[in-house]
């Protein structure tokens, strides 16, 4: 039937890496025509800006997911990071680089503590990075009392405020350089391959002799840093410590990455489609505030996409399986 | 025997292949009304599958043949299909539902007599009661499961497939876990039942046993009948015959025997202590394995073979000694005692052995890509040419080294194992039924790389349930029985008859046997 192989191919497509990209394009393509404002410089700068910040925590997220975890604390943990380095500075006058130095300590070291409760206390993932989500949301009220922490020195805001790149900010360059390097780690390396092996089945990895264990605290530590860097770029571009830094960003995360092919079953997905996952949802969420649509609309849309990429997933899934030869079960 | 007496199930010509390899060749089997049943053979003739057939865990649709249940032609979809026909099965592995009591387990799927919603405690208790008094179990109905050891889990098992008040029921090795007490006491059950007019098929390991309680013996051999022995004519001789009756002649090329070198691996007092749920112990193991030698670790499904090659790589704890070319070695993981020059080519190939989310050409080299980068990048060019070498003489069969191994064929999977494994020149090669899954061709080629490795310089340990053709390809083979090695021959002083005799010896003398 030429229907049936026709569809199975479409399918494939639509499950496939090369599915996002096409989405995007047709999504851009779409908003443009309605409203060719979409297309102005400021709004693909402010588009790139917000993606800057939350991309810097995908790129961690993918990591994570791709060795076969992940993690619901990245927005607690990011907001815990600026307003711990924001009181440094501005309650304690710490030097501003120790301050950031504190931040990032203060992501790498909750990231670690995930890591470790998961893989040694065997805690699911899912329990132990909800609990870590209240855990910092506590914290963040404890440091802050509940008010936003400023003024911050003068070089916080020139240093948000700086345009180094195609009138782009730090974040971006930063969220840039991170991903073609962290690509590049995960699709060339040892230690990416030895990744994704231990994602794929964390057994067989232990078999040939990789130390999972390792793989997985370093991705968890490196979620916890990254996710402090973004939300201290977030609080350079506020110029102020607020207490509402990184709200939300775990299902964002998660969302644009799974809509980019990332499994979130493990060992399955690659940086740049996860990445270009993520601007795909900004690029949707963006559009229609550009074309008017009001807010309400906009939280469905999140919701609809969210679950047609875990629909996509999924689907992905079962081609994977339908293909497994049915190796014999008996014994 | 009177005409009176029809089979109150029968299989006739059923035929069941996994991945094209055939497990049943045409099996005809008849179980009269109020009999106990035998059904012997060999690790991988094809009992369990044929169980399995009978009770609906293998639909019906899935396999060529027919089963007659009373006379009558019937189909199971499910094995919930066949209970509720009057046909239940024992698994050998035990599932019950650790969170629920006693009662819930027994009547899990109907927990609710009267067809309503709600579940009925008192009464589901009080049958329970009475359905345990009735197996002279003393086993309170309300205790959790979870708490209960491997034993009494059996029995309640036992308990479920009878609450049904089958026709037919058919247990598989029920006896593996029982220690002798209880072994009686369910022997004793089956007896009673059988007198009510049940049928019973009875698969067991354990001669003695099936002497004593079953009435006729079918044996099984590669998938097709062997024999069928009447009652009169039992013997553990007749069964042992029967089982290891040689159908595949085939020849294997016969290598020198290794010289009388000093052992590359030494095992002293290797012992590992049982986790329940996840692997057997075993006991004061002492091996010697010589460069260039092959050793056939043979015994039962359940004997402790397995859980000799998992200390050896570091996969479960062990105690004792270890030596790897005279020298002490600690082998604590896998990577351990990968450093230490020993391979593992795994027998569950879909859990513990491919990468699906990774390439073919990946899946060769993973673990060893220290080797095949620099400054931590993998080298392209060196890692193809190093998984080529590898799969070179193997024939392996896709159409792309970039695909998943998900498609391949399970002689193609073992044949990337096989890759993987050759690609580190291991001086210890550890072979978990190197051969499971595989058609007769693929099966002799893994022989001849056994063969060449063995060759090359290489110790191998094999454990294999095909045992005429491990006895004809190793120079030395172990018996492993109850977790202990309790008897071991050189090629030519021993066959298959030797190996059965040796583990009924060592389970009859360690006081398995009613």
């Amino acid at each position: 039937m030429v229907t049936a192989s026709l569809k199975r191919k479409l399918v494939q497509l639509a499950a496939s890496e090369l599915g996002v990209v096409g989405a995007l394009a047709v999504a851009v393509a779409l908003f443009y025509l309605i409203e060719p404002a979409f297309l102005s410089a400021r709004n693909v700068r402010a588009m790139l800006t917000v993606v800057s910040f939350v991309g810097i925590v995908a790129i961690g997220q993918v990591v994570l997911l791709i060795c076969g975890e992940f993690d619901l604390s990245v927005g607690s943990v990011a907001g815990l990071a600026s307003v711990v380095c924001a009181t440094l500075m501005a309650s304690f006058s710490l030097p501003v680089p120790l301050a950031v130095l504190a931040g990032l300590a203060t992501g790498a070291l909750l990231g670690a503590v995930n890591g470790l409760v998961v893989v040694r206390l065997r805690i699911p993932a899912f329990i132990q990075t909800l609990g870590m989500l209240f855990i910092g949301q506590g914290l963040i009220q404890v440091v802050t009392k509940g008010y936003p922490v400023y003024p911050l020195p003068d070089i916080v805001g020139a240093v948000g405020q700086a345009r180094v790149f195609l009138g782009l900010g730090w974040s971006f360059v930063v969220f840039a350089l991170a991903a073609l390097a962290s690509d590049f780690i995960l699709r060339r390396t040892v230690g990416g391959r030895n990744l994704y092996a231990t994602g794929g089945n964390a057994e067989v990895a232990r078999l040939v002799g990789i130390n999972t264990v390792r793989y997985k605290l370093a991705a968890f530590t490196l979620v916890g840093l990254l996710s402090a860097a973004a939300g201290m770029f977030v609080m350079a571009d506020l110029g102020s410590g607020a207490t509402s830094i990184g709200t939300g960003w775990e299902l964002t995360v998660i969302a644009g990455v799974v809509v980019g092919g990332v499994s979130l079953f493990g060992g399955v997905g690659s940086m740049a489609a996860g990445l270009v996952g993520m601007l795909l949802l900004q690029v949707v969420q963006s559009g229609l505030v550009i074309i008017g649509v009001s807010a309400n609309w906009q939280q469905i849309a999140v919701g609809v996409i969210m679950v047609t990429a875990v629909g996509l997933d999924v689907l992905r899934r079962r081609l994977f399986v339908q293909a497994e030869g049915g190796l014999t079960d008996e014994r | 025997m009177n005409a009176e007496i029809r089979p109150a199930i029968e299989a006739r010509a059923i035929v069941k292949a996994f991945a094209g390899v055939r497990v049943l060749r045409g099996v005809n089997l008849q179980v009269l009304r109020g009999e106990i049943h035998a059904l012997l053979g060999q690790n991988g003739a094809g009992k369990s599958t044929l169980v399995k057939v009978f009770n609906g865990v293998h639909a019906s649709g899935t396999f060529e043949g027919e089963i007659l249940l009373d006379g009558a032609p019937v189909r199971f979809a499910s094995p919930a299909d066949a209970r509720r026909q009057g046909v239940c099965y024992v698994p050998q592995e035990i599932e019950v539902l650790p969170a629920l009591s006693v009662a819930e387990n027994i009547f899990a799927g109907h927990t609710a007599p009267g067809g309503g919603l709600l579940v009925d405690r008192r009464t589901l208790r009080d049958r329970a009661t009475q359905l345990l008094a009735e197996l002279g179990l003393a086993i309170d109905p309300r205790a959790l499961v979870g708490g209960l050891d491997s034993a009494c889990r059996h029995l309640i098992m036992i308990a479920r497939a009878i609450s049904a008040r089958p026709r037919v029921i058919m247990l598989d090795e029920p006896t593996a876990s029982l220690p002798s007490a209880e072994v009686e006491r369910l022997l004793g059950v089956l007896m009673r039942l059988r007198s009510a007019g049940a049928s019973i098929v009875y698969i067991s390991h354990r001669l003695p046993e099936i002497m004593s309680l079953c009435d006729r013996a079918t044996i099984l051999k590669d998938g097709a009948v062997q024999a069928i022995v009447e009652r009169a004519d039992f013997s553990q001789e007749r069964f042992i015959r029967a089982m290891s009756g040689r159908t595949i002649q085939r020849v294997y090329p016969c290598p020198a025997p290794p010289r009388d070198a000093h052992p590359v691996l030494e095992a002293r007092n290797l012992s590992v202590k049982s986790a329940f749920g996840a692997h057997r112990g075993i006991e004061r193991v002492d091996l010697d394995v010589r460069p260039g030698e092959i050793v056939g670790l043979t015994g039962m499904l359940g004997s402790g073979r397995t859980e000799i090659l998992s200390a050896l790589y570091g996969v479960i704890p062990h105690t004792g000694v270890i030596r790897i070319a005279g020298r002490k070695v600690k082998i604590r993981t896998p990577a351990d005692a990968r450093a230490a020059g020993i391979a593992l080519l795994t027998e569950d190939r879909k859990h513990t052995g491919l990468l699906f989310n990774l390439s073919i050409r990946a899946n060769v080299t993973i673990g060893a890509l220290s080797s095949l980068s620099r400054w931590g990048v993998v080298q392209k060019r060196a890692e193809s040419a190093a998984v080529g070498g590898a799969l070179a003489g193997l024939g392996l069969k896709a159409h792309s080294l970039r695909q998943t191994p998900v498609t391949l064929s399970g002689g193609n999977q073992q044949k990337l194992l096989m890759a993987r494994v050759r690609l580190r020149a291991p001086r210890i090669l550890l072979l978990d039924e190197p051969t499971k899954g595989v058609d007769a061709t693929t099966r002799h080629e893994i022989y001849r790389h056994m063969l060449e490795w063995a060759a090359n310089g290489a110790a191998l340990i094999v454990v294999a349930s095909e045992l005429d053709e491990i006895i004809a390809i190793a120079h030395r083979c172990v018996v492993v029985a109850d977790g202990r090695i309790v008897d071991s021959f050189i090629r030519g002083e021993g066959g298959e008859d030797r190996v059965l005799r040796s583990s009924a010896r060592a389970l009859a003398a360690a006081g398995c046997v009613a």
